[in-house]
């Protein structure tokens, strides 16, 4: 998968193909066909501009009254002058592609006012009252494809739910300006975090991302109602409770010292953040010392352990695997010193360990 | 991609098979005074299921998910093999529980549902119906009655379909997926009703159970949990997104319900906030309320009390008792007596952390100081639950109530920042791991446990008479345990966790039991004799 990851976004970034997608759904575009029963009168783009008229008559009931499109079936068409040029779409309408049927009763006249319509810019999506912080119609469209598949975790506003962070404050989100670390994520999953993968056409990736920073740049404009935790409100415990926490109940001196590995930690992380690697550091590696039948001492990092298999990775990167029942095996887990603290921490605890921590810059 | 594109509606049925097999099952049906291929699932068969069969979401009314098939024990569950494994070829993981009436297996995803021959695992037919709106969260399966599936969308449609082709006959509007509804679940049929239940808090709405004519489609009847969406001081939410259970004797539905909704933030909805996070009793016939006790009272952390709701007939420190069991999941094990709803028993199966202890009624006492608040609160089990929809099982000889938990701590955030609609918070899992455990139901003792992994499995449990109990680890090991002790007996690797719950049945003399792991399902098997034969010899020349 990461090898094709170059060709991927060349193909977000150039190829929003009309004619790739066109021809994926066989079945009726029952929803697209109740928009257009159900559009207002005097709808923007219908009326004067014969481009929009003959938009609305052959076009939109696949691709959408604003040019939206209709994922997965139906491609958005906006910005379709940034893909294809005005004689590729003028041959595209008049002769069809793939299951896009053709249009070959254009006349001249009409067929290039819907080219000029169709290369015009964006069309204003202010009557799709909801989601009025949506800038374009391929966001729409992600729109769609975001609250069936990542709603649920997310939010239906991107902005966290069940399990799932909210992406308008993900790192992730807010330095991928051209997607490509998204469209990673939601390619691959995040096993780590049970974040499934998700198999999705480059335009559909595309236009989920569109819609998330749509929502970054909304949540940008509207502060204050958003939820997420910020450094702000985790600064309500005391210093000094928490440093005789740290030295004393705590036992983090076992493994950890201010002026050592936790020195500058403040610097490194903040925030929610600090608070979840204070609590449980995910992804902290364990040793093994597996013992072979014949006595053999083999050390390495943990790199796999169930009920019926123990496998480490030696000095020198080796994946080495061995059945549970062949050999004796003890695993060195100092994380487990974490997980022992939930019982027994207040929440008092978690908020002074916090504000001592934060003094370790 | 493109193929699996293209088939949304593919009927792979010869029509000369059913109609031979309906002479020679005629002939048999009078031969032995019994239906065996009838293409009709009537309500004797939902009511007494017989080995060949699963034929509801549970495998019969009493959830108990116990099957009486005894061919795999545990002297051969070691020799247990792979009889077939069929691929969906899409992405969506099975969670759903197969249904098996007649030879054919129907199990779904989201948008899809798939007939698979139940000796072969050969495809007889695929339907594809491509929901453009709705949460595709995940699917639980399909009910059936006489010749008729029945089956929720994620734009919360309920869809008839006959099942010998997938064709179908009626759709129907469950809830309004526009305001924010979507169904999930398997229905449940009870006498002549198909009975389904809705999803949706991500907004405040009220949830509701509806009942359909398995004939006609048309709306029986609707208990509402919650009052609607603007009442003041009253929460919304209660959503109805797992298949219940039924006792034929009371004639009386039990249902648990969701959380209540805003979820983090309880201020607009003081009380117990009835009867979200609730087991309720229904009459099936008019959908009135005959009790119902409240599991969390006034929930703020998203611990839906709709873990199945299982039926026990048995003693309870010397008094015979009808019992309805649950671990839920906000970390409690109710025993309750399911004539009137009063508690036996209250006692948490793993740690808790958000509750002053059990009241008097047996209910939980939420800990305000434990809800969600802007500078955190540490919370223990966290949002997923101790245990979560893939089912428990009850086993009989043992007594023991079998769950695959996850012990788990958290920490929940709200601020008025976050206002006062759909989630109006935000919570993080911090650590969990998966144990399965037998809980002793007289007194909630952990007679033992089995570690299946960090972070946890997500499977399901099914025991069976033979001693057996199937389940699976959070490494995508299918495992057969012993039930007494928790010992394994034979695993599987997969390549990825069980996130449904396992099912058995017998066909020809041969007892399978069927699992799915990401978008695969698996049927296990002891090997057939001739296979068996020929092991023996390769063993020998080994």
């Amino acid at each position: 998968m990461n090898k094709v990851k170059g060709l991927r976004v060349l193909i977000i970034s150039t190829a929003v193909a009309a004619g790739s997608l066109v021809i994926q759904f066989t079945h009726e575009p029952i929803h697209a066909a109740r928009q257009i029963e159900t559009a207002p009168q005097g709808n923007a783009n219908s009326g004067k501009d014969p481009g929009a008229e003959s938009y609305a008559q052959h076009c939109a009931i696949c691709h959408g009254d604003q040019r939206q499109g209709i994922l997965p079936g139906f491609p958005p068409l906006i910005g379709i002058n940034h893909r294809m040029t005005d004689d590729t779409i003028t041959e595209t309408v008049h002769a069809g592609k793939g299951r896009m049927p053709g249009f070959p009763n254009l006349n001249n006249g009409e067929l290039s006012a819907l080219v000029h319509f169709l290369t015009i810019a964006e069309p204003s999506l202010q009557g799709s009252g909801a989601h009025g912080n949506v800038p374009s119609g391929i966001a729409e469209a992600g729109e769609a494809l975001f609250r069936q598949n990542c709603a649920f975790c997310h939010g239906r506003d991107a902005m966290g739910g069940e399990t799932g962070p909210d992406l308008t404050e993900s790192k992730l989100v807010l330095s991928d300006k051209t997607g490509e670390k998204i469209a990673e994520v939601i390619r691959e999953g995040r096993p780590d975090n049970k974040m499934p993968a998700f198999n999705l056409s480059s335009e559909e990736v595309s236009s989920i991302i569109a819609f998330i920073h749509a929502r970054e740049a909304a949540a940008v404009e509207r502060p204050g109602g958003r939820r997420g935790v910020a450094v702000a409100d985790l600064q309500t415990g005391n210093v000094e409770a928490g440093r005789k926490y740290f030295d004393g109940p705590g036992g983090c001196v076992k493994c950890h010292s201010p002026n050592g590995d936790l020195a500058g930690v403040a610097t490194r992380y903040e925030g929610l953040q600090l608070e979840e690697r204070m609590l449980y550091p995910r992804g902290a590696k364990s040793t093994v010392t597996v013992t072979s039948a014949s006595g053999q001492k083999i050390s390495g990092t943990l790199a796999y352990l169930d009920e019926f298999t123990v496998a480490l990775r030696d000095s020198v990167g080796t994946y080495r695997s061995w059945p549970t029942n062949r050999v004796r095996y003890a695993v060195q887990s100092p994380v487990d010193a974490h997980a022992e603290l939930f019982s027994k921490y207040t929440d008092d605890d978690v908020h002074n360990l916090m504000a001592y921590l934060q003094t370790l810059r | 991609m493109l193929s699996r594109r293209f088939l949304f509606l593919r009927s792979y049925f010869d029509m000369k098979l059913p109609n031979n097999f309906l002479i020679s099952a005629v002939a048999l049906a009078i031969a032995c005074a019994r239906p065996l291929f009838s293409q009709d699932l009537e309500n004797a068969q939902l009511l007494n299921p017989t080995p060949d069969s699963w034929p509801s979401y549970h495998g019969d009314y009493s959830g108990r998910r116990h099957t009486r098939l005894t061919q795999i024990n545990a002297q051969n569950a070691g020799n247990l093999t792979l009889a077939w494994a069929f691929q969906t070829n899409q992405p969506a993981q099975i969670k759903s529980s197969p249904l098996l009436v007649d030879g054919v297996l129907y199990f779904t995803v989201p948008d899809n549902i798939w007939a698979v021959d139940a000796r072969s695992g050969h495809l007889i037919w695929h339907y594809y119906r491509p929901a453009t709106k709705g949460d595709h969260i995940g699917h639980r399966g399909v009910a059936m009655y006489k010749g008729w599936l029945y089956f929720t969308t994620p734009d919360a449609h309920l869809i008839s379909l006959d099942a010998k082709d997938g064709k179908v006959r009626w759709d129907k509007t469950i809830a309004d997926v526009e305001k924010g509804y979507w169904t999930t679940m398997a229905p449940l049929v009870v006498k002549n009703h198909v009975i389904a239940g809705v999803g949706g808090d991500l907004d405040n709405l009220p949830g509701y159970l509806r009942s359909f004519d398995p004939e006609s489609g048309a709306t029986q009847w609707q208990w509402d949990v919650t009052p609607p969406t603007g009442t003041p001081n009253a929460a919304t939410g209660g959503m109805t997104w797992m298949t219940g259970t039924y006792d034929p004797d009371l004639n009386l539905l039990y249902w648990g319900t969701g959380n209540p909704t805003p979820v983090l933030n309880g201020a607009p909805r003081p009380g117990d906030d009835l009867y979200t996070c609730s087991i309720v009793a229904l009459n099936p016939d008019d959908g009135k309320l005959a009790w119902g006790f409240s599991v969390s009272p006034h929930d703020t952390h998203d611990w839906d009390a709709v873990e199945t709701p299982v039926l026990v007939d048995g003693d309870f420190h010397g008094q015979r008792h009808k019992m309805l069991m649950q671990t839920s999941r906000n970390g409690y094990f109710f025993v309750l007596d399911r004539t009137n709803g009063k508690s036996l028993l209250t006692i948490p199966y793993g740690p808790v952390n958000w509750s002053l202890g059990v009241d008097k009624q047996g209910h939980p006492i939420p800990n305000r100081a434990k809800e969600p608040a802007p500078d955190g609160r540490l919370i223990a089990p966290d949002e997923g639950g101790l245990t979560n929809y893939r089912a428990p099982s009850f086993d009989p000889k043992t007594g023991l109530f079998i769950v695959d938990a996850h012990p788990s701590y958290s920490i929940y955030f709200a601020k008025p920042a976050d206002g006062a609609y759909g989630w109006a918070g935000a919570d993080y899992g911090l650590w969990g791991k998966g144990v399965i455990e037998a809980i002793d139901y007289q007194t909630g003792k952990i007679r033992w446990s089995h570690e299946v992994g960090a972070g946890g499995s997500g499977a399901g449990v099914m025991t069976t008479d033979s001693g057996l109990a199937f389940t699976g680890d959070g490494y995508g090991n299918v495992l057969a345990l012993e039930t007494s002790n928790g010992k394994t007996l034979w695993h599987a690797g997969t390549g990825s966790p069980m996130q449904s719950s396992p099912i058995s049945y017998e066909l020809d003399g041969r007892q399978y039991i069927i699992t799915s792991s990401g978008e695969v399902l698996f049927a296990w098997a002891l090997p057939e004799r001739g296979q068996s034969a020929a092991k023996q010899t390769s063993t020998k020349l080994h």
